[in-house]
């Protein structure tokens, strides 16, 4: 089923402690991102053909937390599981900056 | 009637000695140690074998992905961007050895150090040198009547 707006898929924190590295970082919004995918029934293949790409792989490259979900098309990754694209490049700013995250928005509530 | 036996291409799954060894190869100069680059591998959710070429720390980004799909290697960059894609594992590491950001970024480098220093020779020192000049050339008369 696919999961509608605004239901609550941003509450899930980083499980890290104390000051992980870019890379744990990424591969944690990467199985983040693969768990909302999941969420709205989407294949790597399907992800990849409604972002335009040709190919599925770039999509692994994220998912297993070796590259970021690029600016330019943040938001239409985030219409295509359904998110609002504001929370979820919010959700994932916490990953890849945690400490812009920080600044902008705080320590949120665990 | 003899069969002659060609080498299966592998279609999925994980990378073949023979594929990392040419991806090795190839590569060699860029995940050389004291480039400060690692490489990984993975696989997509459909089984497909994928190489990463890492970025240095902190960040260790991916800078360049090699995926095979299907007998086809894919080259793209850690933004997504397509850069080749081939049946021959070779041509595209080729591409993927042109891609990676070494000599010409060490080269690059090397150059703007070089016209830092000349810039700050220019600047600082020869003025200093010119003013020395100019005393000298003040001085000497006046020395030369005492003598």
């Amino acid at each position: 089923m696919k999961r509608g707006k605004h239901q609550d898929v941003f509450t899930e924190r980083p499980a890290v402690k104390a000051a992980p590295d870019a890379r744990q970082l990424r591969k944690l919004a990467g199985d983040w991102l693969k768990q909302r995918r999941a969420d709205a029934e989407l294949s790597q293949a399907d992800l990849a053909a409604r972002l335009g790409l040709k190919y599925y792989t770039f999509i692994s490259q994220v998912e297993n937390g070796f590259s970021r979900v690029p600016i330019e098309i943040m938001g239409a990754w985030a219409s295509e599981l359904g998110l609002e694209p504001a929370a979820f490049a919010r959700h994932l700013l916490m990953y890849y900056e945690p400490e812009l995250h920080r600044l902008l928005f705080g320590a949120e509530r665990k | 009637m003899s069969v002659v036996a060609f080498e299966r291409k592998q279609n999925t799954g994980e990378w073949s000695e023979r594929e990392l060894s040419t991806i090795f190869t190839t590569l060699g100069a860029a995940i050389a140690p004291g480039t400060g680059r690692e490489w990984e591998t993975g696989m997509t959710e459909k089984g497909d074998a994928q190489f990463y070429l890492l970025g240095a720390l902190p960040d260790q980004a991916c800078e360049l992905c090699v995926s095979r799909i299907g007998g086809r290697y894919i080259l793209e960059d850690g933004s997504g961007r397509l850069l080749f894609e081939h049946r021959n594992l070779d041509l595209v590491m080729l591409h993927a050895k042109a891609a990676v950001p070494s000599t010409s970024w060490l080269m690059v480098r090397a150059i703007t150090l070089w016209c830092a220093i000349r810039n700050t020779m220019h600047e600082k020192v020869e003025p200093l040198l010119g003013e020395g000049e100019e005393l000298l050339a003040q001085f000497v008369p006046q020395l030369a009547a005492f003598a």
